[in-house]
């Protein structure tokens, strides 16, 4: 049964076909990774699914019920959270003040959402820079806080944009731990990640994305051996 | 500030204002401070929780204003229902500006608003009718609470305190509510706002229709008070200026900020004419140049307002922004 259901999405920006009639199913509890070269459509899929953009044609459900047309806050509020591949984090707010606007949309109470921020500050490493400004945060600990403000709106699906692009070497293990926990946890991920070794270790299926179309969908194994994503986007050595 | 000790300290100043000083000057410009200070935290509301840097509020002010000046004398209605009216008619204004707001941002915005408060200020100088045009609107005095004829100054720093502590409180909550919290996400990021679930445009129309609504209830005050309306002294850019002025000055998005603004540019504005202004004397003008040169200095040195800059200099703590 699938939870989220992309469905002939096409969306254009004057001449450019940013995504042409792409289609998937993600099955709840799934971790489902996206690839594709830079311009292939991926962000751009995540910004219609999450709502900032309404595409020229096609579908997204979610549980059966469509999303397409509403506005990203309804969208969020249905279950579906996301991060920013261009990290924003409210700047002048302390970073659990940042957990608790998440927190907030599912809950009244400013003591109790406080209290599941620090919780998820806790989950994800940042307990200590509770009480920091974000903007003393670096790209990896935004990282985390992005993750720990979209996991505290509680969401059924969430879409993650690019985990490990701009951090350390070092930071790369520890967030990718993170993720494989979360979705340990029965959470439901869509994953766009550039770095092959960590989707395919932590993807059970991957999705790839050529000039805006969908060229492979299948287990991490398979579209990596994939003729088409092999010349696409991974290159000969890649399978050497 | 964390605390709200020194808001109480402010407060409970001005209430042993009128108990302490008997001189109808000085409780002037306490009644002054207080009022300015309502109307600078009126604006804070939308200019400094919702971010959206207004430079028309005048436009509200005037609502406020005229409302209750013209069912006072046109109809004898009381002003308290004047207040209500033009605290409406505000509101309803408030809601075509913030929906604006939706459409333009930053400059774009603030221009809006200009245009906006200056519309009116043509509509009531030109409509001479209705609104006796430039010449303007004397308050007729009708002694009596309810027709706001109050001769002792006393009683109007209390009527005016009240006001004062009401904003405060609005601002108080928008610091430690849900609906603060989400404000402040919105004006950090408001894309990264709505992707949390925070219905932003809703947020931002009815905080700028909030901070509208009160600022014409200041409005009205200051009229009755004053005793007289003139167009182009209420729907003023100068008048917009001296809102947002005040509460960048004590400390844009903070509760006590706009009052101490206001306490500031009002101590110092009256201090300085009464010292250099005035007729015969030697350099006129020279006042508002001191008087630039001071919001200069301060700005250059707390950049941040006054409030944020005594807590971080007297308590060793550095501002905490909007976190309570």
């Amino acid at each position: 049964m699938s939870l989220l259901s992309v469905a002939g999405i096409t969306k254009r920006f004057g001449g450019i076909t940013a995504n042409r009639d792409v289609s998937f199913d993600v099955a709840s509890g799934e971790l489902v990774g996206i690839i594709g070269p830079n311009g292939s459509g991926k962000s751009t899929l995540f910004e219609i699914i999450s709502g900032f953009y309404r595409p020229d044609a096609g579908e997204v459900r979610l549980d059966g019920g469509s999303l397409t047309g509403l506005s990203p806050d309804r969208v969020c509020r249905l279950g579906v959270a996301r991060t920013f591949q261009k990290l924003r984090p409210f700047a002048g707010l302390t970073v659990v003040d940042n957990v608790m606007v998440g927190a907030l949309t599912r809950t009244h109470d400013v003591r109790h959402a406080r209290a599941r921020a620090r919780d998820l500050l806790d989950r994800v490493g940042l307990a200590e820079k509770a009480d920091a400004h974000a903007r003393t945060l670096s790209t990896g600990q935004r990282k985390r806080l992005e993750l720990a403000r979209a996991l505290a709106t509680e969401p059924r699906v969430l879409l993650l944009d690019e985990v490990t692009g701009g951090v350390d070497q070092r930071s790369i293990p520890g967030l990718v731990q993170l993720v494989r926990d979360l979705h340990r946890g029965g959470l439901t991920l869509l994953v766009i990640e550039h770095n092959m070794r960590v989707i395919t270790a932590v993807a059970q299926r991957i999705v790839a994305l050529y000039l805006g179309e969908k060229i492979a969908d299948g287990t991490p194994d398979a579209v990596t051996r994939d003729r088409r994503v092999v010349d696409a986007y991974l290159g000969q050595a890649y399978t050497q | 500030m964390r605390g709200t000790w020194p808001a109480v300290a402010f407060f409970a100043a001005a209430a042993l204002g009128p108990i302490v000083v008997r001189d109808a000057f000085l409780l002037d410009g306490l009644i002054l401070i207080l009022l300015w200070g309502a109307s600078a935290a009126a604006w804070n509301v939308a200019g400094g929780y919702a971010g959206q840097l207004s430079l028309g509020h005048a436009a509200f002010f005037g609502l406020g204003a005229y409302s209750a000046a013209l069912l006072g004398t046109r109809w004898g209605v009381s002003p308290w229902i004047g207040l209500l009216v033009g605290a409406g008619l505000a509101t309803a204004f408030g809601f075509i500006l913030g929906f604006l707001s939706n459409r333009l941002r930053g400059p774009y915005f603030g221009l809006a608003t200009i245009a906006f408060s200056q519309v009116l200020l043509i509509v009531a100088s030109r409509w001479r009718g209705f609104t006796s045009g430039s010449e303007g609107i004397p308050v007729p005095f009708r002694p009596g609470l309810w027709t706001l004829g109050i001769a002792d100054k006393r009683v109007w720093v209390y009527l005016v305190l009240l006001l004062a502590a009401l904003l405060y409180l609005v601002q108080l909550y928008l610091e430690r509510s849900r609906r603060g919290y989400q404000l402040a996400a919105v004006r950090e990021d408001e894309d990264a706002a709505l992707s949390l679930g925070v219905p932003a445009r809703r947020l931002k129309v009815a905080a700028i229709a909030v901070s509208a609504a009160l600022t014409a209830v200041c409005g009205t005050l200051w009229a009755q008070y004053v005793g007289f309306v003139d167009p182009f002294y209420v729907f003023s850019v100068d008048l917009s200026v001296r809102f947002c002025l005040a509460a960048i000055l004590g400390g844009i998005g903070t509760p006590l900020g706009p009052f101490l603004g206001a306490a500031l540019i009002t101590i110092l504005e009256t201090s300085l004419r009464a010292r250099f202004g005035g007729i015969g004397a030697g350099l006129v003008g020279i006042y508002l140049i001191i008087y630039g040169v001071v919001l200069i200095v301060t700005m250059r040195f707390a950049p941040q307002g006054l409030l944020p800059w005594f807590g971080e200099h007297l308590r060793r703590r550095p501002h905490l922004g909007t976190a309570p």
